[in-house]
């Protein structure tokens, strides 16, 4: 980085003992306390940290757009010859989208439908009254094209609805540098998008920095795209700045216990499959309570008697660079602290293996071959009067999947490609067009509902939103025992079956009588898991188990379910779009992409060298906790087409790199190769 | 689009259908034969049979019925039974009062409610939020006819500012308008509190969304940002609910109309029951249906208009 090498870069905001508190019937809530850190200019700054430990707070309160309940307490945010924190709201008007601007987490909630890119793009740039409609039209068609939007003068009379997830973030920045910020404010620029979208928005917002020579503050709890996209990092972890310093300095070589348990945590930095996952015990403190001492000590893998009672020293090791810890200076200082990176400091939590040896069976529990789920698209009648004479999509199209007991099978995929279509299918909740689903060898495709219950008591699903899926007006304990209710089964005594459950999946007893809405995303899950368990079914269809979980309690739910898995034999179907996660626990794992199953094989071995053009850009697209590991290219562009219009030959030609004209005129056939994998690609890599 | 409008067209077909169907057997089922009420008790026996003939009533019932529909259509919905004078005349000489008396309740319902819930939405909890809370609790809980008679008690007997009855005379406009003041009041007095809670409700929703809280982000004028942002997407299910309410807001202007004597379908539907005028009540009924119809057919064009998503889905 040339940058690094002049002189030190000037600073271009300044955040000093910012504080913030939350008024709420509880209490106040603390949620900022004394944070400092400089986002120097031209940098991209990164600021990570578990849910709740205030990254998005302090993001709204250098805008001033602070929820109403919000108080600052102090501190000052020094940009130019500016206190924002004082600043009026006019003045703060002017600043906002002006010289400040943001890019926001969902793109799909945060444009307004009812407006085209256009007006809305207008209205950004209503503080040049001297700059005539078509001019502002023209500058803003131009940035649309600079962020890879397609005809832009023609889209940009579209409204949100008519753009894909990536493009809505693209048009989403487009609008944030319309004014040519100084600053520009992301958070969590790719956490509604899919991998193959992520890498390459993050490859845009890495162009246009340099570009436009602006400077960057993103917020994620992905380190991997930390790593991947930022010059300096700040630590959070429950409203303090517990570290900050150059990505290289945070990655190779961090300085606080926090920041190294976060990075043993994540999965994508654990090449080592068999080992168990590392997790940090214990939640985030409640803000609301006095605090003394380390905010940290009560989940540190190091403290000590002091760190409980004296506050540790800010260790400043230059303008970036600081670390708050009593192992770092004073007393207690530790000279062999940190340890080399590949020794572990944090354990494994209370669970213990992650992937014992167990026995998997080859008499399958589940078999599904040829399985193919239409939608209707549009009414018989619609379709004669406008005569469309294709009337269905393919969602599933002709898959071919097996799990036996005790095995795990990933099935991966982006948003779109049917990945829940086909759990649903399995459990009997759609309606399927051709093929068959067999579990324990009975056919149980598109059985009455009368005949398949008894068999849900076998199979049980885990959802995605476990919170949402969740009635709020019942106690853990109703929620719990739910399915012996809907499955009519009285023969039980409900509370010691509660009971049972809830230390199952490690639930402390007290947490049987509380409510959703008072538990932690990671006990949240576990309330799903003990839910699905209830029954003891043999298979269980986990979609996105550990969604929008940090990486410290996600480590804890996948050992949770593999220990399960070992003591009970179950077969696992996990679907998701996470593949640091899926590489951990599953033994197999399924790449579909729009419908079809385009590569599926033993997880190791499609890691280490996959054969369809997709599944090696999913591989590649993860991001990687490592900032010397950074791409120099995004292997693949566009978009997954619509199911509205699957392409003739190959689904992916639109977008593989090796495309041939043969991959656009014939679909390409599931193909076994000689080790058992099986890839529908007519150039298959290395082959 | 045009799919979907020949689909509500179809629709309103059916609806209006149904209705008629209704109107015809209650007619045929209540006491009183419409011979005799239009002849009177002393007709005679031939010109009972004329009258019978002319009428179509010896037809059977499903006959008759088909006819009327037919009629209908070309516009022509029978004769007064006791002026001979064409139905579709008389209520066309009326509808516009009713219209009238409609557009402005609804017209002043609508230029205060809407503001007042927007204001009462972004400054929660403020004087005006209160007042415009108290106020809708008040407003809805009076029924219409009530208003009616307090104002033209108060405005018209005590202070005497106002005209209590009547239309005005032809021609005059600003004696028309005088007159319309305190019906309009009336009918419209329970919108504002409706309006001013709906509103209100789908704003403090909306203001809670993300892209308004980008809109703020964006730095737009808080003007720009409550009026062009904000009340552009809550104020798609006000407009639902009034065209929905369209068919209460015909039914306060019977009350209004009775009880300010102004001539208008209302009153002509209520004279017309009263007096077993039968082709009247039918023609009216059918009219006010028909006009309703159309404003919540109105009312969903005008939110595809507003929405792009709906407008697409057409
Ligand atoms: N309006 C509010 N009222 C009360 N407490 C709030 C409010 N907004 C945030 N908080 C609290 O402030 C703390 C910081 O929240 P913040 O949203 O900044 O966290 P975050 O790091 O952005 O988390 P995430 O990764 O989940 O987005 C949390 O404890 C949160 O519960
Ligand atoms: S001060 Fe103590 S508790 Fe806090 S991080 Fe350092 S060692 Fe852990
Ligand atoms: S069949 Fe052709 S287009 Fe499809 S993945 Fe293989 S090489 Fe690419
Ligand atoms: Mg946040």
């Amino acid at each position: 980085m040339p940058k690094d090498a002049q002189h030190a870069p000037e600073t271009l905001l300044d955040v000093r003992n910012l504080s913030v508190d939350f008024r709420t019937p509880r209490g106040r809530v603390k949620a900022l306390r004394d944070i400092t850190f400089p986002i120097r200019k031209n940098r991209i700054v990164g600021i990570v940290g578990e849910s709740g430990s205030g990254k998005s707070t302090v993001l709204w309160a250098l805008l001033g757009l602070l929820a109403k309940n919000a108080e600052v307490m102090g501190g000052e945010a020094r940009f130019g010859d500016r206190d924002l924190l004082k600043a009026s709201e006019a003045q703060l008007r002017a600043t906002r989208g002006e010289e400040i601007s943001v890019v926001f987490q969902d793109p799909m909630t945060s444009q307004i439908p009812v407006l085209t890119y256009g007006r809305q793009m207008l209205d950004i740039l209503y503080r040049r009254p001297d700059v005539s409609a078509a001019e502002k039209r023209r500058m803003a068609v131009d940035m649309l094209a600079k962020v890879g939007i397609p005809d832009p003068d023609k889209r940009i009379d579209q409204y949100p609805h008519h753009f894909s997830g990536g493009m809505r973030q693209r048009a989403g920045i487009a609008m944030a540098l319309l004014t040519g910020p100084q600053l520009l404010l992301a958070d969590e620029p790719t956490t509604a998008l899919d991998v193959t979208m992520e890498a390459q928005i993050i490859h845009l917002l890495q162009d246009l920095q340099k570009e436009l020579d602006a400077t960057v503050v993103v917020v994620s709890h992905n380190l991997g795209l930390i790593a991947e996209l930022c010059d300096d990092v700040v630590v959070m972890y429950a409203g303090e700045v517990i570290e900050a310093g150059d990505v290289r300095e945070i990655f190779h070589n961090a300085q606080h216990p926090y920041t190294r348990a976060l990075l043993e945590c994540d999965p994508a930095r654990i090449d080592d499959v068999s080992r168990k996952l590392p997790v940090i015990p214990g939640d985030i403190p409640d803000l609301t309570r006095a605090l003394s001492g380390c905010i940290y000590a009560p989940r540190c893998q190091r403290a000590m008697p002091v760190c409980r009672t004296e506050t540790p020293p800010d260790v400043r090791r230059g303008e970036m660079s600081q670390a708050r810890c009593h192992l770092l200076e004073g007393p207690h200082h530790d000279p062999d602290w940190p340890p080399p990176l590949d020794v572990m400091t944090v354990g494994a939590g209370e669970t213990s293996a992650s992937k014992p040896a167990r026995a998997v069976s080859d008499k399958p529990l589940l078999e599904v071959s040829d399985l193919n789920v239409q939608f209707e698209t549009v009414g018989p009648l619609r379709a004669r009067l406008k005569g469309i004479d294709q009337r269905h999509v393919d969602a599933v199209l002709d898959v071919s999947l097996s799990v036996a007991p005790g095995e795990t099978v990933g099935l991966v995929g982006e948003s779109g490609s049917g990945k829940t279509t086909l759990g649903r299918c399995v459990l009997n909740l759609v309606q399927a067009q051709g093929g068959s689903v067999r579990f324990e060898g009975q056919d149980t495709l598109n059985m009455p509902e009368g005949r398949f219950k008894p068999l849900r008591r076998d199979m049980a699903m885990m959802f995605q939103d476990p919170v949402g899926s969740f009635s709020p007006r019942k106690s853990v304990r109703a929620l719990i025992t739910e399915p012996f209710q809907i499955h009519g089964v009285t023969d039980v005594d409900l509370d010691a079956e509660a009971e049972r459950l809830a230390e199952m999946v490690r639930l402390p007893k007290p947490f049987l009588s509380r409510y959703p809405h008072e538990l932690s995303g990671g006990q949240a899950r576990r309330v799903g898991v003990a839910r699905a368990l209830a029954l003891n079914p043999k298979l269980i269809i986990a979609d996105e188990p550990t969604a929008g979980l940090d990486v410290s309690v996600q480590g804890e739910i996948l050992n949770l379910m593999a220990d399960l898995q070992a003591e009970h034999g179950l077969g696992y179907l996990i679907i998701t779009h996470n593949l640091p996660v899926v590489r951990h626990i599953a033994d197999r794992l399924a790449i579909m992409y729009l419908g079809r199953i385009v590569e599926e094989g033993r997880t190791d071995e499609v890691f280490a060298r996959p054969v369809h053009p997709y599944t090696k850009a999913l591989v590649e697209g993860v991001p990687q906790p490592d900032p010397d590991r950074r791409r120099a290219h995004v292997s693949i562009s566009g978009e997954v087409p619509s199911l509205l219009n699957r392409p003739k030959g190959c689904d992916f030609a639109g977008r593989c790199p090796i495309a041939q004209d043969r991959c656009r005129a014939e679909k390409p056939p599931h193909v076994t190769m000689a080790d058992g994998r099986r890839h529908a690609c007519h150039f298959p890599i290395g082959q | 689009m045009l799919y979907y409008l020949a689909k509500r067209l179809g629709l309103s077909a059916v609806v209006v259908c149904l209705v008629v169907l209704v109107l015809f057997s209650l007619l045929y089922f209540i006491p009183g034969d419409p011979v005799t009420i239009a002849l009177g008790p002393r007709a005679t026996e031939e010109a009972i049979a004329r009258y019978a003939e002319k009428m179509h009533l010896d037809e059977p019932v499903w006959r008759q019925f088909l006819i009327y529909i037919g009629n209908a259509l070309t516009g022509d919905l029978g004769l007064d039974v006791f002026s001979d004078r064409p139905v579709t005349a008389i209520i066309m000489e009326r509808i516009g009062f009713t219209l009238a008396l409609v557009g402005a309740g609804m017209g002043w319902a609508m230029l205060l409610g809407i503001p007042l819930g927007c204001l009462a939405a972004v400054k929660p909890n403020s004087w005006i939020d209160r007042i415009t809370g108290v106020l809708s609790v008040g407003t809805i809980a009076v029924p219409s006819f009530l208003v009616s008679i307090w104002a033209l008690l108060i405005f018209a007997v005590h202070l005497r500012w106002l005209p209590a009855i009547g239309a005005g005379e032809p021609g005059q406009i600003g004696d028309q308008l005088s007159h319309l003041i305190l019906p309009a009041f009336a009918i419209g007095l329970s919108w504002v509190g409706y309006l001013a809670r709906m509103v209100r409700a789908s704003m403090l929703e909306v203001m809670g969304e993300n892209y308004i809280r980008s809109a703020r982000a964006f730095g737009l004028l808080p003007r720009r940002v409550i009026f062009g942002y904000a009340l552009r997407v809550a104020i798609l299910p006000t407009i639902t609910l009034i065209g929905m309410g369209f068919g209460g807001m015909i039914s306060s202007t019977v009350f209004a109309e009775i009880i300010f004597a102004r001539p208008g379908i209302g009153k002509l539907i209520f004279d017309a029951v009263m007096a077993r005028n039968f082709p009247i009540v039918q023609g009216a009924v059918l009219v006010a249906t028909g006009l309703y119809i159309f404003v919540v057919l109105f009312s969903d064009i005008l939110i595809a208009w507003f929405d792009p998503r709906v407008r697409e889905s057409l």
